[in-house]
């Protein structure tokens, strides 16, 4: 899906991935790739979330807020210390094999009731959809290529994540920000 | 050596607060192990049989930990 993507489109999904991963999140979320497109501060976007007082920092604390920092469940690797386990070194083996932060997150049920390894946090639906609806914003503009205003342009209309709300919330006037984006792009 | 490393090692490992603590750490990473294992396995076609005889445990009880709900009564490989 992201062969269009530019390539700091391309950083926004890769941030909002690694943020919903240390923050032990079990998906990425709309409020993920906010915090992604905010992450590369001379974007379109990030210039256009920055003139209404929308910061990483800020964005990043209101998800914190709302759904809390996971990394309180963390394994306690000064308990394992003390009984001769380096966690440092088997969770470097652990990757090796199952890739960054296989082991930094509980595993959960997934459809159907099966019990999945937090090896991988999946996009939320929501976030699918805004990647979706980044695309269609693409191409509704005839740009060649899908960048990160488009995401924008997704968070906004997908309109009911957390990253939308928390825009909201700020007293955002959503179609102001659409319009400025768009003849930004 | 980590602040409570040195305090367990100055203590002794008799101390039930720093034993029961280093318990509880080690099975939430045995949880996380078992969880990427058997998913790998599973994903590489393995049989609940196959994974229940390596991991020790009964074909039901893995099947029930990992599989849920699904498909309980299906005879599998």
């Amino acid at each position: 899906m992201l062969e269009r993507f530019t390539h700091d489109a391309r950083e926004v999904v890769r941030h909002a991935e690694e943020q919903a991963r240390k923050l032990r999140h079990e998906q990425v979320g709309t409020e993920h790739l906010l915090l992604g497109l905010l992450s590369r501060p001379e974007t379109v976007s990030a210039r256009a979330l920055a003139t209404h007082g929308i910061t990483y920092e800020r964005v990043r604390e209101e998800i914190v807020r709302t759904l809390g920092d996971g990394t309180s469940g963390d394994i306690d690797a000064e308990a394992l210390e003390t009984i001769g386990i380096d966690l440092s070194a088997v969770r470097e083996k652990i990757e090796e094999a199952f890739g960054v932060g296989a082991l930094d997150r509980e595993p959960r049920r997934g459809r159907g009731g099966v019990l999945l390894s937090g090896r991988r946090a999946p996009f939320s639906p929501r976030a699918k959809k805004t990647l979706e609806l980044a695309v269609r914003e693409a191409v509704a503009l005839k740009s060649g290529n899908i960048r990160d205003g488009h995401i924008l342009l997704g968070v906004i209309r997908e309109g009911q994540g957390l990253g939308a709300r928390i825009l909201t919330d700020a007293g955002i006037d959503m179609s102001a920000l659409r319009a400025e984006v768009k003849s930004a792009l | 050596m980590s602040d409570t490393a040195q305090l367990a090692s100055d203590a002794g490992s008799r101390d039930p607060a720093v034993g029961l603590r280093a318990v509880r750490a080690l099975r939430l990473l045995v949880e996380r192990l078992e969880a990427l294992q058997v998913e790998n396995a599973r994903n590489a076609g393995w049989s609940w049989q196959d994974i229940a005889l390596l991991l020790g445990v009964s074909r039901q009880a893995v099947h029930k930990k990992y599989a849920g709900g699904r498909g309980l009564l299906r005879r599998e490989k």
